[in-house]
């Protein structure tokens, strides 16, 4: 993979340009999601992998920080028992799938389509309340 | 009174926030956590609250004959009054 080549975040399943240095176990954050993955090389071929390292909690509570913080967002109140949420849906579904939609399908996988999409631009919130305008 | 239906998931805390606006005003209402119920019945009050609300996210609440899309205190209220 050259410099100007595309790698996809497994989280939120967009493409981005990867510009630094790749170097296998290198720690990179998405620039879509924020969510914290982990450089691998398999037979010449770079990919994104969801980090072995860290535990749920501090996988998402690294998301989201790095999610809020991309985007210029805000927490309050709200974001321990979301952050709750999130691990439960964890333990029963497998993935962090938004808190407050009954889908746990990959559009829902925090930060969701709908708050990428700018939802929080729009309503000054997310539609659960973790990330604020 | 109003009948009033909340119509909630247990992993989200609008819809906590929801009940216990009910609750603490000893306003009498229906709740079901929707992702608690056995599959069946899970599926058609998804899909009623799909009808409903447009929508597969939560809290809906139904207060007479309007629904509320979301936790938004002022529209519940409004909605009581009405």
């Amino acid at each position: 993979m050259n410099a100007s080549e595309k790698i996809l975040c497994p989280v939120c399943r967009i493409s981005f340009l990867l510009k630094e240095a790749k170097e296998e176990g290198k720690t990179v954050i998405c620039p879509v999601c924020g969510a914290v993955l982990t450089l691998t090389k398999a037979e010449d071929t770079w990919t994104l992998q969801r980090p072995v390292h860290l535990s749920p909690q501090e996988e998402i509570r690294d998301r989201v920080e790095n999610f809020a913080r991309l985007r210029g967002y805000h927490f309050n109140e709200l974001k321990e028992p979301l952050i709750e949420g999130l691990l439960k849906k964890h333990d029963r579904y497998g993935d962090f799938y938004c808190p407050c939609k009954i889908d746990n399908i990959p559009e829902n996988v925090c930060p969701c389509l709908e708050t990428r999409s700018g939802s929080v631009e729009k309503d000054g919130r997310c539609h659960c309340g973790l990330f604020w305008k | 009174m109003k009948k009033i239906m909340l119509y909630a998931l247990s992993t989200c805390p609008f819809c906590k926030m929801a009940k216990k606006f009910f609750e603490t005003r000893q306003i009498p209402f229906d709740a079901v956590d929707v992702d608690l119920l056995e599959p069946e019945e899970k599926e058609r009050t998804v899909q009623k609250v799909q009808e409903i609300s447009g929508r597969r996210a939560f809290p809906v609440i139904v207060i007479g004959e309007i629904v509320i899309v979301g936790y938004d205190e002022l529209r519940i209220k409004e909605a009581l009054q009405e």
